[in-house]
């Protein structure tokens, strides 16, 4: 029996062999994605390049050294090649002559049309990448899946047909291409504007000495101040005086708000999708072994759960970054990364509530008792056979979440906790800007506050979104209509 | 009576099959030799309002080889048998202390859940209801089949996949090397079926657990089943619990029988014995209300009233609110099993009528006697071959 030769059923390879047999659609998708890849190839290895090698290189035995050597000097090269999102593509920092003419920015446009470009530029690149996502889906469902029809097709068709969670995935579209692109995106960059702004220099034309003069971006940012009634003002979608565009205004220590933004985006999405890793991984950990064993075991993660619920969770954010800070970990990122930490050890209980249902609903299910009654390892079973129907559950509850986490940081920054100063946080430009939230400078406050509920409502929608798509019968409010449009949109 | 026909089918069948067998049945009323051994299985679930009794003092035992059915309406306490045997039992369940189930000579009930883990599949295999729940979607029945191969053969890649094509075409599925990859939906239910044996002959077990195997199939289906059943089993050697609520396939695959009612077994006899001459009350009135093919449009009598859920130690008969033969002392005393009469070992009856030959007051003092000797431990038990 053995000797006869039979096909190999292992899922990898058929989808190998399926891609071998009509290699046609897979070849066309690998011509858009390698050239895609390749305009940012230089940003991908200067963020490689950008850990803390050397660490490393230090601790190799000296006769690797050398190797390491080359191979940084190598990826130092590829770090510098030209990418297509770089601010030197389409410049925007120049200044102008009293002729009105731009000297210095690409294609002397001015330096607001050159922003536009370039975030236009941006935010079609990152369009594409979503694109090309929704094409593999397309050629593996229609080209390389086994089966004809598998239950994700109709979770997809019922979120197309969601508005309100289509809404939040272009709202965290944004956001996410936002925070990716934060360096490329900025007016100017957080060093040259909000870190180092004394290691930096601007150019402008002086109309009194007649000339093009340089000046400190520190002394540049004195005068281009937002400070409201009776001080000066630089509201957005304006210039400053040494020809610097602001799209969001300034701040009131006369910084660009629109690149403290971006930068502090970043932050906001570092924070919330680490936290929600930790919250995740261990919410998910718990759920699996609670329905698992039940009894005893559930019992302790209850009261686990209700204890670290039970605490307030901002006062005890509060309270553990302020005993933490002046540590090393508290150092990490700017603070960030101990606040993922905190927010992802006290937020898994309500993730862990979240999918304990499901968990322990797919735990009855018979296949369970079948892996358990020819001896499957607990292990096993709860990674092989449970995990799979817990995992779009933890999706919905995670993105519920991460528009808290958001919320949370930006109000501990608010505070003045959380985020160091300078590293841009949200809460920060807020709690900045609210002295002069009824004077002309109202944006400093109110264009942060505004997009943190915009983010997070574009947290919650999508999170709608995901759970009206796996299971329609969750919401009966708008549920009854979804379901009926999603049995439109799947015949 | 309708049970006349389908005794003659028993014979027919026992003939060919397995007459070795039934020759042994007399001989094995110790407890010793047989391979799985059930002693006064108590298991309960505790809720907030009451302490279920699903199974309530049950034992029988099965020979290496052998067919012992299991048979009785829902709620009787059959799945919960099986899930006891196999320690499938979860909170709120719990087996009471006393109970007793070995395999090989081995206490399980002793054992920790790792301890367990050894037991099941090599030992002791199952195949459930509805196979297309047993049956994981998102995995291909051959990734199902090859993971028990790989706990318990440690075969993986390649041999694996041979394996498991080897033991789809022992089960009967054609074009085996094509279905092996496909997924669960895409195979029929009688095909899914097979599939789920396959996947407890993967494990290679001594004594294969069937809790309703066939009730989720139409009726041909379900006939090519129990077929394959029993060619497995003179293949492989296999003992087989089977359980079903159908007095019908019972006959076509049972070499013994046991009757579950609320828990208790009431009455256990080979298969031919217990369609001529079935005793207690409860079996004829099951055995009334099959269908019969040769008896034409008769009208068929069922049993008015459900089965109780039995939430306290019993000190009447359980099934006496039903009994058409009730009388005074059925509400009183707790009938235990007994051989129906002298020197019928091997056929016991729990109900006061029995044993036939003894004068009634006295059968109703040896049951009470029984009852009261050492309770609530004795009662239940099939004291009549044990003690
Ligand atoms: S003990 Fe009485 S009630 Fe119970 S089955 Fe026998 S005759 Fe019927």
């Amino acid at each position: 029996m053995s000797a006869v030769d039979y096909p190999v059923d292992e899922d990898e390879q058929t989808l190998l062999e399926r891609i071998q047999d009509e290699p046609g659609p897979a070849l066309k998708l690998l011509a858009v994605v390698v050239p895609l890849f390749a305009v940012e190839f230089g940003a991908v290895a200067s963020l490689v390049m950008s850990l803390p090698w050397s660490a490393v290189g230090s601790a190799l035995p000296g006769f690797l050294q050398g190797l390491a050597g080359a191979l940084a000097g190598v990826g130092d090269a590829l770090a510098n090649l030209p990418t297509l999102l770089s601010r030197s593509v389409i410049d925007n920092s120049g200044y102008q002559l009293p002729s009105g003419e731009w000297v210095g920015t690409t294609l002397g446009l001015s330096p607001a049309v050159a922003w536009l470009l370039r975030v236009l530029l941006v935010y079609a690149y990152g369009f594409a990448w979503m694109a090309v996502g929704w094409w593999v889906y397309l050629v593996y469902r229609d080209n390389y899946r086994y089966a004809d029809w598998a239950p994700v097709d109709d979770m997809v068709n019922r979120f197309r047909n969601h508005s309100w969670g289509l809404l939040g995935l272009a709202i965290i579209f944004a956001f996410v291409v936002l925070a990716l692109f934060a360096p490329a995106l900025g007016p100017t960059t957080v060093e040259a504007n909000i870190s180092d702004p004394y290691l930096h220099t601007v150019e402008y034309f002086d109309e009194e000495a007649g000339s093009v003069q340089e000046i400190y971006v520190g002394d540049a940012n004195r005068d281009s101040q937002s400070r409201g009634q009776g001080g000066d003002n630089v509201g957005p979608l304006s210039y400053d005086q040494f020809g610097r565009f602001h799209p969001f205004g300034t701040l009131p220590s006369g910084k660009d708000l629109f690149t403290f933004m971006a930068a502090g985006a970043r932050v906001s999405l570092f924070i919330g999708v680490l936290s929600l890793l930790i919250a995740g991984g261990i919410a998910v950990t718990f759920a699996l072994a609670t329905a698992y064993y039940k009894g005893l075991v559930d019992l302790g993660v209850v009261i686990a759960s209700d204890s670290i619920q039970s605490l307030p969770q901002l006062l005890f954010i509060m309270l553990a970054s302020f005993v933490l800070s002046g540590t090393w970990l508290a150092n990490l990122y700017s603070g960030g990364v101990v606040l993922a930490l905190l927010f992802g050890f006290t937020g898994w209980p309500g993730l862990w509530r979240a999918v304990r249902g499901p968990a322990l609903q797919v735990s009855e299910r018979e296949w369970i008792d079948a892996a358990k009654s020819f001896g499957q390892r607990p292990s096993v079973t709860m990674r092989k056979h449970m995990l799979p129907y817990v995992v779009g559950y933890l999706l919905i509850y995670a993105s519920l979440t991460l528009g808290g986490v958001i919320i949370g940081v930006a109000g501990l920054s608010f505070l003045g906790l959380g985020i160091n100063a300078p590293t841009p946080e949200w809460g920060r430009a807020v709690s900045a800007g609210q002295p002069y939230v009824p004077t002309q400078s109202w944006h400093i406050s109110l264009i942060p506050g505004i997009m943190v509920v915009i983010v997070v409502t574009g947290f919650n929608a999508l999170g709608d979104g995901i759970r009206d798509a796996i299971d329609p019968q969750s919401d009966v409010g708008t549920g009854q209509q979804d379901e009926s449009a999603a049995a439109g949109g799947g015949a | 009576m309708a049970a006349d026909a389908n005794a003659t089918g028993v014979d027919e069948r026992r003939s060919s099959a397995r007459q070795t067998q039934s020759d042994d049945v007399d001989a094995a009323e110790s407890a010793d030799d047989r391979l799985l051994e059930v002693e006064n299985l108590r298991t309960v679930f505790h809720t907030e309002r009451e302490t279920i009794r699903a199974v309530d003092g049950v034992s029988f035992g099965i020979e290496e080889g052998e067919t012992l059915g299991l048979v009785g309406e829902s709620g009787s306490g059959k799945s919960v048998t099986a899930r006891s045997i196999m320690g499938l039992v979860d909170d709120p369940g719990e087996l009471l202390p006393g109970s007793s189930v070995r395999f090989d000579g081995r206490e399980l009930t002793d054992l920790t859940e790792k301890g367990y883990e050894s037991v099941r599949g090599s030992g002791i295999a199952m195949v459930f209801q509805d196979p297309l729940s047993t049956l994981n979607p998102v995995y291909t029945v051959g990734n199902q089949i090859e993971e028990a191969l790989s706990l318990h053969r440690g075969l993986s890649g390649i041999d694996a996949t041979e394996k498991a094509i080897e033991l789809l075409e022992d089960v009967g599925i054609p074009d085996a090397a094509r279905r092996v990859s496909e997924y669960p939906h895409e195979f029929s239910g009688g095909m899914r079926q097979r599939a789920v044996i396959a996947m407890a002959l993967a494990c290679d077990p001594d004594v294969l657990v069937c809790d309703e195997p066939t009730t989720a199939l139409d009726v041909t289906i379900q006939a090519q089943i129990l077929e394959l059943l029993s060619d497995l089993q003179a293949e492989h050697g296999l003992s087989i619990l089977f359980i079903t609520h159908d007095m019908g396939v019972i006959a076509e695959v049972a070499d013994r029988v046991a009757v579950m009612y609320a828990g208790e077994i009431v009455e256990q006899a080979p298969v031919v014995e217990l369609y001529e001459n079935p005793r207690h009350p409860y079996t004829r009135g099951l055995l009334r209300s099959i269908p019969s093919t040769q008896q034409g449009a008769e009208r068929l009598e069922t049993i008015a009233g459900e089965v109780p859920t039995p939430n306290k130690a019993a000190t009447d008969c359980r099934f006496a609110p039903r009994c058409p033969e009730a009388f005074d002392a059925c509400e009183e005393v707790h009938p235990v099993p007994v051989p129906v009469e002298e020197g019928a070992e091997d056929h016991t009856a729990a109900c006061l009528l029995y044993p036939e030959d003894e004068p009634r007051k006295a059968a109703v003092d040896r049951h009470a006697a029984a009852g009261d000797e050492d309770s609530p431990e004795s009662a239940g038990s099939t004291g009549g071959d044990s003690r």
